[in-house]
């Protein structure tokens, strides 16, 4: 009976123990990506420009410009700032290579990837825009006609797009970076109205 | 007058005791976040024989887990649409990797228009090694017919598709499959639809 007194005498404090844990815990997973100092954004801001498409270094070891990256793969970054007017890509896919194109906001959500195979006709046509910017471009287009363009509607003003060449073998590294540059990417510079 | 004496006695061991509630509450928080974003055992992760993946991380409803592990890392990680990218830490058997062992990663790969297969230290980063070669894409494996992944990882020269251990320093194995069927939303990937990771001779 004693110990069963003490047992019970300890037990609000043990529940206590793992409801504080819980919180702790909660809070902790949730602020991560607001308080991580090294993340993405952060460490790109240093390197890669707004509004253009900057190659970032090859994978090879002391030289990564982030952790689990694919040596593979040729990578470049566009970051962005939607108040200087929506974000144009611009490009083709013809060669049947493998690109790959991811749309990430400040903190790191990708709200949209796609390949180059996804892309219509080849063809990349893309604007990131806030939705204010959206309703003001629909409201001149064209009753008639269907818009070229896959418009997206970015979560966050800051953001950036990663594009991504693989390089099959070694030696088609160059290659593979020369196919992501040839992508555009840049403020979009005349909005109707 | 002891009855009087007992009461400070008693806030004191209140105080100690809502002291070490709270200790022991925030350790306990903070060891299950450690637990949940570095060996990755929150609930995003989806897991295939001894690969791992979080397949929510690269897309707008990514779980408070998976958001977390990526800000932690500060990786980029892959879209919906561009592909999934697997971590093992340890064989088939669940022992961690051993840089004084040889591995082979052999067998089925879902449909996929590329693979890659790259060695790792714990935290993503690239291991030096003398003839600079890091991993394999499917494109550059020499293979059997029906064995679509098949990787030799030892710190000596084998015959085959050697994946050199660079150093005697802890590595991972990463798995990435571009541009694949298996889609990122789901919940549960087959084992056997992963390559087998085993544990060969030891030196």
């Amino acid at each position: 009976m004693k110990r069963l007194d003490q047992f019970l005498g300890w037990l609000p404090w043990l529940l206590g123990a793992v409801i504080i844990g819980g919180i702790v815990h909660i809070v902790s997973i949730l602020a991560m990506p607001r308080l991580a100092p090294n993340d993405s954004w952060a460490r790109f801001a240093a390197v890669a420009p707004l509004s253009r498409l900057t190659p970032l270094p090859p994978v090879t070891p002391g030289k990564e410009f982030g952790p689990y990256e694919d040596p593979a793969m040729a990578v470049s970054i566009c970051r962005y700032d939607l108040d200087r007017g929506p974000l144009r890509l611009r490009g083709n896919f013809t060669g049947g290579q493998l690109i790959l194109l991811s749309f990430h906001s400040r903190y790191g959500d990708v709200f949209y990837s796609m390949t180059d195979r996804s892309a219509a006709r080849g063809v990349l046509d893309i604007l990131v825009v806030t939705s204010t910017q959206l309703a003001t471009i629909e409201a001149y287009d064209s009753e008639d006609e269907l818009p070229s363009e896959l418009r997206l509607t970015a979560p966050d003003r800051l953001g950036y797009v990663i594009v991504r060449g693989l390089a099959p073998q070694p030696g088609n590294r160059d290659a593979a970076a020369a196919r992501v540059a040839a992508i555009a990417c840049g403020v979009e510079a005349a909005i109707p109205g | 007058m002891k009855r009087v004496a007992a009461v400070p006695d008693r806030t004191l061991e209140n105080f100690f005791k809502t002291l070490a509630t709270l200790l022991i509450g925030v350790a306990l928080g903070l060891f299950a976040t450690y637990m949940a974003v570095e060996r990755g055992y929150g609930f995003g992760a989806v897991t295939a024989g001894a690969w791992t993946a979080w397949p929510k991380s690269g897309s707008n409803e990514a779980d408070p887990y998976a958001r977390a592990v990526v800000a932690r890392t500060g990786e980029i990680p892959l879209g919906l649409a561009e592909g999934l990218m697997f971590v093992a830490r340890a064989d088939d058997d669940g022992a961690p990797f051993d840089p004084k062992c040889d591995y082979t990663i052999r067998g089925p790969m879902p449909p996929t228009r590329y693979w890659t297969i790259t060695l790792m230290d714990p935290h993503g980063l690239l291991i030096e090694n003398e003839i600079q070669r890091y991993g394999f894409t499917s494109a550059e494996i020499v293979r059997e017919r029906n064995v679509p992944m098949d990787v030799i990882v030892s710190a000596s020269a084998r015959p085959g598709n050697w994946l050199p251990i660079g150093q005697q320093a802890p590595f991972i194995m990463v798995l990435r499959l571009y541009d694949t069927i298996v889609r990122s939303s789901a919940s549960a990937i087959e084992a056997r639809a992963l390559p087998a990771v085993t544990r060969g001779r030891c030196a």
